[in-house]
């Protein structure tokens, strides 16, 4: 007996585009993009405002912990988060420990951001922020529970017996550089500012209770955690690539009564890649809009 | 050595002994007490084990439980001495935190051992054997035996004080240490992980084209919200509708019109629907937690293979 044959018609046509077309299109709406240099207009969401607003409010000296978890994987939006929080940091002179629960890889990644972005604010006329001194980077702890909830309760013991690079000098324990000279608990650090992709921002909610906390996650994550800002347990958030280009925005042009950043601000990777995410995610919409129209002419065809 | 006694203020139980003949006698006494726990664990009967696994899940989650309900020193000086039997257990656990936290990180650190040992004899047979696909464990285990050996080269170089002085980027004095270990974890792994995880957008997309239609009511308000969001997300579209949306109003905020933009629709979106939709998920999520970890504490699980 022989197979039944699909009709040839537009809503066939319009469910039925090949996957590899599709992908084709997804790589060249990714790629293309990247190779302009237009800045799309953006209207920051109060979420970005608030993370900027707080961190352009530390003083020369203060002190934030980060912990870090990002790896090459997110590059594009976590990368992009971990610039901007790191250029508004050495602007303001403020130092800050980091550490990380959720990737092996996170310390290493962290430790070569840090260095090209501390070389080229300097080139720009910035301080040179030096390993050991300005900021200090505490390692990877493997189980994120236990040691996030240490960190509450004890930073400096939690802390303990790690130890870093200075520059120019062999590793010494992290408790003797200037970034921990104060700190005796974790209150005494401004704010402990999340850069992740993963499940630790829940961890560190459940956990951290004695300081400010505001979170860099991914576009995904989000949607989550906007719940934990809207209810004020976050005093900033920034997510995806759109939360970078908010960052980027206000530091480079200012938004409505903040001002810009001072210092040399060029289009970072929130400016470079938004237009990409613009064309991927018209795609998608593109791509939705056919299924459903095809489906929608199919139906109709078959009831005629 | 490890830190696993941290040396701290205020001296404790946990931390009182550094550098000193106690501090030996009660690590040697704690190897000792260690091996001999070890011994008599491997010589437990079978139907035996069950009980002693749920003795040592009790008592570890025992700690953080009672760290959690036990009142927690504020505003503590380290000169300060315990008072009473609520202040003694409250400092015994408040010091003990730094000391259980490197416990689990080293246990976690016997997971990463425990993989690295399965890895080795599941792939290293295959490759022996000559089984099917031998050609990927034995890529595998190479990668892997690469990256410890430039990983701890590098390490044991930048140990020395003129290793220390060794820049982390590619730069004065770099050895082969440094240029294979920087190969291997910049150029390799760190680049496969980024395309690793860039080749989800394919599968979005292609899953979306594919099921996101709108074959009932339902579906069809669940579109129409994505479609919101995410056309809230596309800052030109934004601004296009928003304008326009403002010329209709005559650019008066009070007009009922302004409520309209898409800036504002996505927004109602997000606190009106969304938030309170994931707040509802999150209580029943944590509730069932909750019941899990209490049933996983106090070894009321049955695991497969349980009598």
């Amino acid at each position: 007996m022989s197979k039944p044959t699909k009709e040839f018609n537009l809503g066939n046509l319009l469910q039925a585009f090949p996957r590899r077309g599709l992908f084709l299109l997804l790589f060249l709406a990714a790629t293309l993009p990247l190779f302009t240099t237009v800045t799309l207009p953006n209207k920051p969401w109060d979420d970005s405002i608030d993370f900027y607003k707080n961190l352009v409010a530390l003083q020369p000296g203060d002190k934030v912990l980060i912990g870090s978890d990002w790896t090459l994987g997110t590059r594009a939006e976590s990368g992009g988060e971990f610039e901007a929080l790191i250029r508004i940091l050495i602007r303001r002179q403020v130092k800050f420990a980091l550490y990380s629960t959720g990737d092996v890889q996170a310390p290493l990644v962290a430790r070569d951001a840090i260095a090209t972005i501390a070389k080229d604010e300097a080139a720009n006329g910035q301080k040179l922020y030096k390993p050991f001194e300005d900021y200090v980077i505490c390692g990877f702890f493997p189980n994120s529970e236990g040691e996030t909830l240490a960190i509450n309760n004890n930073v400096r013991g939690a802390f303990s017996g790690r130890k870093d690079y200075p520059e120019n000098g062999p590793p010494q324990d992290v408790l003797q550089s200037p970034v921990f000279q104060g700190i005796r608990k974790i209150s005494d650090f401004k704010y402990l500012v999340l850069v992740t992709p993963s499940n630790t921002e829940r961890i560190t909610f459940q956990r951290v209770k004695d300081t400010k906390l505001m979170f860099m996650v991914t576009g995904v994550m989000f949607v989550e955690d906007h719940n934990y800002y809207a209810s004020g347990q976050l005093k900033g958030l920034i997510g995806g690539v759109k939360g970078v280009f908010d960052l980027e925005t206000i530091m480079s042009k200012g938004y409505e009564s903040i001002p810009p950043l001072p210092g040399k601000n060029e289009p970072g990777r929130g400016t470079k890649y938004y237009p990409a995410l613009h064309a991927c995610l018209g795609l998608l919409l593109l791509a939705v809009i056919a299924g459903n129209v095809g489906m929608w002419l199919s139906r109709k065809g078959v009831k005629s | 050595m490890l830190p696993l006694l941290a040396d701290l203020e205020p001296k404790s139980f946990w931390n009182g002994f550094n550098g000193s003949l106690p501090l030996k006698v009660f690590l040697i006494g704690a190897l000792v007490l260690g091996a001999v726990v070890l011994l008599a664990i491997l010589r437990v009967p079978a139907r035996l084990r069950r009980p002693v696994v749920a003795i040592f899940t009790f008592v570890s989650g025992f700690y953080y439980v009672l760290l959690w309900l036990w009142p927690t020193p504020i505003a503590r000086d380290p000169k300060d001495a315990a008072v009473g039997l609520k202040e003694n257990v409250s400092f015994f656990l408040a010091d003990a935190q730094p000391v259980v936290a490197n416990f689990s990180n080293i246990l976690s650190g016997f997971l990463l051992g425990l993989g690295v040992f399965s890895l080795l004899r599941i792939h290293g047979r295959k490759v022996m054997k000559r089984q099917t696909d031998w050609g990927f464990s034995f890529v595998l285990l190479a990668s892997m035996f690469a990256m410890i050996l430039f990983g701890y080269w590098d390490f044991w170089i930048r140990q020395s004080p003129t290793g220390a002085r060794l820049p982390f980027a590619p730069g004065d004095g770099w050895g082969p240490a440094q240029y294979g270990k920087d190969l291997l974890f910049d150029g390799f792994l760190q680049q496969m992980d980024a395309t690793m995880f860039s080749l989800i957008a394919f599968f979005i997309l292609s899953a979306a084209y594919r099921a996101f239609r709108a074959r009932s009511l339902e579906a069809t308000v669940l579109l129409l919200a994505a479609l919101i969001v995410v056309l809230s997300l596309t800052g030109l579209i934004v601004q296009g509708w928003d304008s326009g949306v403002g010329a209709l109003a005559g650019n008066n905020p009070d007009s009922f019109l302004m409520n309209f933009r898409l800036t504002d629709i996505s927004k109602w979106l997000r606190d009106t629907v969304q938030t309170p939709s994931i707040r509802g998920l999150d209580f029943g999520i944590g509730i069932g937690l909750l019941a899990m970890s209490l049933r996983l504490w106090l070894s009321l699980e049955r695991l497969e293979g349980d009598a």
